[in-house]
């Protein structure tokens, strides 16, 4: 479970995050949906710890990332922005790295990415080293690494970007996997269709505050709309001229 | 887990997906190799003069009109042969050095007391046979002044009369000078091998793998930036070590291979004094190590890196040349100076003089401490966000 009240963020004059609340509950994807620019990356980097909360209480499973920070990242599986892979290791072998820093040992690391590598459809590449990999094998092998360690909690920052529709369906079926695994799924997008096909709940996040929040059709009712499209362009729009 | 775990899982990590590369492999194994075969070429080309001066051999035009001058070059090492009788189109060719020419006139000349003439044919425009023109020439003056003393004895003069000067050249630039002034860049090769060995694993680690996108991801891994950072040196400092290593064998086998006892140079690199080049060099692969990965660090993409780098590589010249140019009297505290003090305790070694532990203790002891300021340096870095998120 991920809860975080209140977080405000600056880089010197720019502010990332001016005030952000949400609560993501086990067993749910939880989905920051917002444009560009919005300040979903930097809420994610503080959930992972690798960036310090100027103001605000953050907490994984009740463990607060400023002060525990060691704790946190081993219940955490991220998917960072950024998600460069090793070229000259293999699938397998890039995966086990990561697995290994996680204090997994053999046998039961490679019984685990066995089983990655069979959902997540990797078998044929595994052996192989990831020079060369297509953006959705590259993809998948940064996935299999940031769950290698089984984690409760799973941080997701825009991960169907770039993908074709046969790689993003796929992955869309094994972050719903995740979810009735019982982990607590946070997942950025700045796709409204994909955050509607899987977010049990969505924060609407613009100029680095919540706009909105709740299921897809509350969203729809909130704003009056009919289509999601339209509704997050008045949501977000909204909060602009609130400003 | 222990942290001393996921530094070694770090290292072995670093040292497979390198191992795999052809750049990190090539600079461990070839820029070690520079000096020693610098070294040996430069002695290929000594020990051909001396060889050439060995084979000083003298053509001769009309060798039977003095035999005695014949035999006198002969006692003084110098065989004779009979000149061509195309000498002159020879020696402009440049197939031929010098040609002695000795006319028919001679050997009444000499007997009767006049100047018996000779002439020495050579080409001045080539270098090449300056040294044996030279030598003959010499040796004609010599057999001169022995003929010439000898006829003032048989007069009752003392010839000390007719020699108001004793010339004597005193000619510094010998084969021997040369040759230890080479073999005292050996110091400054082993320290650029220190220095060029884990170059590019330095920068691979830190700058590359932040710009290929993995580095947040690593940093994403319950280790800590000490594990870290300590893994990823290891892995640098085992690449510089292959080079220190690749380097003392090269400079033992080409010393062992170049004739240095015929130019009459000790110059000892037996397991002793590479124990003790590997003592006084150790310390400063450490160092060298850990000061390119805090640069790498800092720098903001691969190329910048490898740009400070680079200059970076200047740095093991510096000193070098400056005790050529200005040569100092080395004392405890220059050894402190990283580079310069390996330069100075290197320098030492080979000359074979005996040296104390301080030097090395001292010299090491500054190497470790820097080395352990800078890795806390980097681990510091490896926690700042504007390091981490840059683009």
């Amino acid at each position: 479970m991920i809860e975080i009240h209140g977080l405000h963020k600056r880089f010197g004059s720019v502010v990332a995050v001016e005030d952000v609340s949400f609560r993501a509950e086990d067993g749910q994807v939880t989905g920051l949906l917002g444009p560009n620019g919005a300040g979903k990356t930097t809420t994610l980097r503080v959930l992972s710890t690798l960036v310090r909360p100027d103001r605000g209480t953050v907490t994984v499973d009740g463990i607060d990332v400023a002060q525990r920070p060691f704790d946190v990242r081993a219940r955490l599986g991220v998917l960072p922005d950024t998600r460069g892979l090793y070229p000259r290791l293999t699938a397998r072998e890039n995966i086990a790295y990561h697995g290994e820093l996680f204090g997994m040992r053999e046998p039961a690391l490679s019984r685990r990415i066995d089983e990655l590598v069979t959902v997540l459809d990797l078998s044929a590449v595994a052996e192989r080293r990831t020079q060369g990999f297509s953006q959705g094998e590259r993809m998948k092998v940064a996935i299999a690494r940031s769950l290698v360690h089984a984690p409760q909690n799973v941080l997701l920052d825009e991960p169907t970007n770039g993908l074709d529709v046969m790689s993003a369906r796929s992955l869309r079926a094994f972050i719903r996997g995740l979810r009735e695994a019982g982990a607590c799924v946070v997942l950025s997008s700045h796709v409204m269709q994909e955050v509607a096909a899987l977010c049990d709940r969505i924060y609407v996040i613009a100029k680095g505050r919540v706009a909105a929040s709740g299921t897809s059709a509350e969203l729809l009712e909130k704003s009056g709309k009919t289509s999601l499209e339209e509704a997050f362009v008045a949501l977000a729009g909204q909060e602009a001229e609130a400003l | 887990m222990s942290e001393l775990r996921r530094t070694w899982i770090v290292a072995r990590k670093e040292l497979r997906d390198h191992a795999r590369d052809l750049r990190s492999v090539l600079s461990a194994l070839l820029f070690p190799l520079l000096g020693p075969v610098a070294i040996a070429l430069m002695f290929q080309v000594i020990a051909s003069w001396s060889a050439k001066d060995a084979a000083a051999e003298v053509a001769i035009a009309g060798r039977a009109n003095a035999p005695a001058l014949v035999a006198f070059f002969e006692r003084h090492g110098v065989p004779v042969k009979d000149a061509p009788p195309d000498y002159e189109e020879r020696v402009k060719r440049g197939t031929l050095d010098v040609v002695v020419i000795l006319d028919d006139d001679f050997a009444p000349a000499f007997a009767e007391g006049r100047p018996a003439r000779v002439s020495v044919v050579l080409d001045s425009s080539r270098t090449k046979g300056h040294a044996r023109a030279q030598r003959v020439r010499r040796l004609l003056e010599a057999y001169s002044a022995q003929a010439g003393a000898l006829r003032l004895l048989a007069r009752g003069v003392s010839p000390e009369l007719a020699s108001p000067l004793a010339v004597q050249d005193i000619d510094l630039a010998t084969p021997e000078k040369v040759a230890a002034t080479i073999l005292s860049s050996i110091p400054m090769f082993l320290v650029f091998a220190a220095f060029a060995g884990g170059m590019y694993v330095a920068i691979d680690v830190t700058a590359g793998e932040r710009e290929r996108g993995s580095f947040e991801p690593l940093l994403l891994s319950p280790a800590s930036r000490g594990a870290l950072v300590t893994g990823k040196w290891l892995a640098t400092v085992a690449a510089a070590l292959l080079a220190l290593a690749v380097s003392v064998a090269a400079f033992a086998v080409t010393l062992r291979v170049v004739p240095l006892e015929t130019l009459g140079i000790k110059a000892r690199f037996g397991p002793a004094e590479i124990a003790q080049v590997l003592a006084a060099a150790l310390p400063l692969t450490l160092f060298a190590s850990a000061l390119q990965m805090w640069l790498s660090t800092l720098a903001k993409s691969f190329k910048e890196a490898q740009t400070y780098l680079q200059l970076f590589m200047m740095l093991p010249f510096l000193p070098a040349v400056y005790v050529a140019i200005a040569p100092i009297e080395p004392s405890l505290w220059m050894m402190g100076i990283p580079i310069l003090g390996q330069d100075l305790l290197l320098a030492d070694v080979l000359r074979g003089e005996p040296i104390g532990p301080v030097p090395f203790l001292v010299a090491g002891g500054v190497s470790a401490a820097l080395t352990a300021a800078f890795l806390l340096a980097t681990a510091r870095l490896f926690r700042s966000e504007r390091i981490v998120f840059a683009r």
